[in-house]
């Protein structure tokens, strides 16, 4: 994985001094609230519903053991024993202290991390493909790339106060486990037909209060152009995107309302002011970079099948493990989904525990994903049953990837600051009805997915199943959306009717998975017969008397 | 003319977040602030609510409180008006943090 060079070191050093003055002004007086909200914001620390929350850059998801165990010893120092991974596969601590976080800051960056960028209007952590480096299909490790856009973002000066913020997703393979087009930029390392490899580029996508997929801005962009050509996308949106309307500032907006056409000569003419490839990196700086991402020394191994009478070890198996490009080797994902606990938390102890079988099992590499889990990414096929015994002793051997229990959910009214309603019970509540490992099973893939208010941040329009908390005269009621899609295929799910209460919510789920089942044909998943037979005959299971 | 927007619809109570460690605190009757929303000042009267006024200005520029505003109280119950405020008082209905230590095996 990437190393910070001197540049690096120094930047994030000067940041945290920085960060470490500020905050001494701030609590001598010398910078009120308004003055230190923005330098507060921009190194990651939100106040939020009960407390300040420390948000902490994941680069493209990856870690390494060491990373983690940091983390685990901020967990313990500064916070309640535990983190939080989110749907930008970054890192969260609920409970620091202002007085604390200046310590915390410069211990992430004794393990080159920070939090630079995890919150206001720039361009935000650059998300990537969990799988990145070790899936077969892949054109090629897609973390170059993220870290190419990482070192143009950070500091980025003409980008520091765009209308609004700025997310970019990057993947390298047909599937799509990144979501690139609810992305502001969303991009897809392809080959064009002479075999070369390049960008297709799509722009304008998002979440929110206005869900909208990206379009195609360019078809086939050579790799050499990459950063010339966001440059120039970043200037028109700097420039002509809404700053009288916060909620009206994305780039989705300014897409829609000049017209994917209009929006595409806009970016073309400004690519052709800009001084020919003045800012492109060179091939042997994206080799330089490449570099840092070369695969580990894999052992010269055969390809086995692991055979078990284990029924708890033969769905783990088969839900959270993939095969890995190299033979012997295998790809698996951590469930962060038990029953009982809020999705992607992850205690210390378990931390701890990730960073040591990642030493042992997997070349000391982590991966967070936006779907709120971990991932061992480079583990030997032949040593799968011993690591899925030592995660299930530190009850993190939950075989639900992909299914009904693997929620993605935000902390909701629980914890945030904007939420309207609690999500967490919601998703606890789901898991409980829907737990006996059989009837995950016979369901099968399902992506249910949770936001506490209208921000979104729990991805419910792309959900399978799709919900959104919201509250009235005190009373907390959920909308449903149905036949959202968070693959390649994004969809964006539609609105169902009257929400519901937590209790009845849950029955109206049940009836639509009962229904999925007594309808469906051959193979199909919730989607496809969604897809299939419609939303109507799905919304009248919901709301049944 | 005050910032934080009291509204003056029935009984009220002032409410920020600390500024070192952010937690939520609402204003005393000794004019002090606590952690306990059961230590609330919760007044009707003018007078005392243009006090809570000042002192919440004095606390922000003294660096004590950050962002205090006025809460609306529901006059039977006592509690916040609001759902969000009653989550406030209430704290999380879920947090990680009561399940540790998890009892988890080490490797």
């Amino acid at each position: 994985m990437y190393r910070y060079d001197e540049f690096d070191t120094k930047m994030v050093a000067s940041r945290n001094a920085q960060f470490r003055a500020q905050v001494e002004r701030r609590l001598s007086g010398a910078l009120s609230e308004a003055e230190f909200r923005p330098l507060r914001l921009m190194n990651g620390l939100y106040l939020q519903l009960h407390a300040y929350m420390l948000r902490i850059a994941v680069p493209y998801g990856t870690l390494n053991s060491k990373q983690v165990r940091k983390l685990a010893e901020l967990a313990d120092k500064f916070d309640k024993g535990y983190g939080h991974i989110t749907t930008r596969q970054n890192v969260q601590f609920n409970w620091p202290q202002l007085t604390d976080v200046p310590e915390m800051l410069e211990e992430l960056a004794s393990v080159e991390m920070h939090s630079i960028q995890t919150s206001g209007n720039c361009i935000r952590n650059v998300t990537s493909d969990p799988y990145a480096g070790a899936i077969a299909d892949e054109i090629e490790d897609p973390r170059p790339t993220c870290e190419i856009l990482r070192q143009w973002s950070t500091l980025h000066p003409e980008f520091a106060f765009l209308p609004r913020k700025f997310k970019i997703a990057v993947i390298a393979t047909k599937k799509d486990r990144a979501l690139i087009r609810a992305h502001d930029i969303g991009l897809e390392i392809i080959k064009n037909e002479a075999g070369e490899t390049g960008y297709r580029v799509h722009v304008g996508g998002g979440l929110g209060r206005t869900p909208v997929l990206g379009q195609v801005l360019r078809e086939f962009l050579p790799r050499v152009e990459l950063l010339p050509y966001l440059e120039a996308t970043l200037r028109i949106y700097n420039r002509y995107g809404r700053r009288d309307n916060k909620f009206k500032a994305r780039i989705k907006i300014l897409v829609q309302e000049t017209g994917i056409v209009d929006f595409r000569k806009q970016v073309e003419a400004e690519y052709a002011d800009l001084v020919p490839l003045d800012i492109a990196v060179s091939p042997e700086e994206v080799a330089r970079i490449t570099k840092y991402f070369a695969p580990p020394e894999y052992k010269d191994l055969e390809d086995i099948e692991v055979k078990t009478d284990d029924p708890a070890f033969a769905r783990w198996l088969k839900h959270n493990v993939l095969p890995h490009k190299t033979p012997g080797y295998s790809i698996v994902n951590i469930s962060l989904k038990p029953k009982d606990r809020a999705p992607g938390d992850v205690t210390s102890e378990q931390m701890r525990v990730v960073a040591d079988l990642s030493d042992e099992f997997s070349f000391s590499e982590i991966r967070t994903t936006h779907q709120q889990n971990l991932v061992l990414p480079h583990v030997e096929t032949a040593a799968l049953e011993t690591l899925y015994n030592k995660l299930s002793g530190a009850k993190m051997g939950e075989a639900n990837i992909g299914l009904i229990t693997d929620i993605i959910c935000c902390p909701g009214m629980d914890f945030c600051t904007l939420a309207t309603a609690r999500s967490l019970p919601v998703s606890q509540a789901i898991s409980e009805r829907f737990w006996d490992a059989e009837r995950q099973a016979v369901i099968g893939e399902m992506q249910i997915k949770i936001s506490g208010c209208i921000n979104a941040c729990g991805h419910h329009h792309v959900g399978h199943i799709g919900i959104l908390g919201l509250e009235k005269a005190g009373v907390e009621f959920y909308q449903v959306k149905i036949g959202g899609d968070p693959s390649e295929n994004t969809a964006l799910g539609q609105v169902t009717g009257p929400g519901f209460s937590q209790e009845e919510l849950i029955d109206g789920i049940e009836r639509m998975v009962d229904h999925y089942i007594d309808i469906r044909e051959g193979e199909e998943r919730f989607i496809d017969t969604v897809r299939r037979a419609g939303v109507q005959t799905f919304k009248e299971a919901l709301h049944v008397e | 003319m005050s910032t934080l927007k009291h509204k003056g619809k029935g009984p009220q109570s002032l409410t920020a977040n600390t500024l070192r460690d952010g937690l939520n605190v609402w204003l005393t009757p000794d004019f002090d602030w606590s952690l306990k929303y059961s230590e609330a000042l919760i007044t009707e009267d003018d007078e005392t609510i243009e006090k809570m006024d000042k002192i919440g200005i004095q606390s922000e520029s003294n660096n004590v409180v950050v962002a205090p505003y006025f809460i609306d109280v529901e006059t039977e119950s006592g509690v916040p008006a609001r759902y969000r405020e009653k989550f406030r008082v209430r704290g999380p209905s879920y947090d990680t943090a009561t399940l540790i230590p998890l009892d988890i095996q080490k490797v």
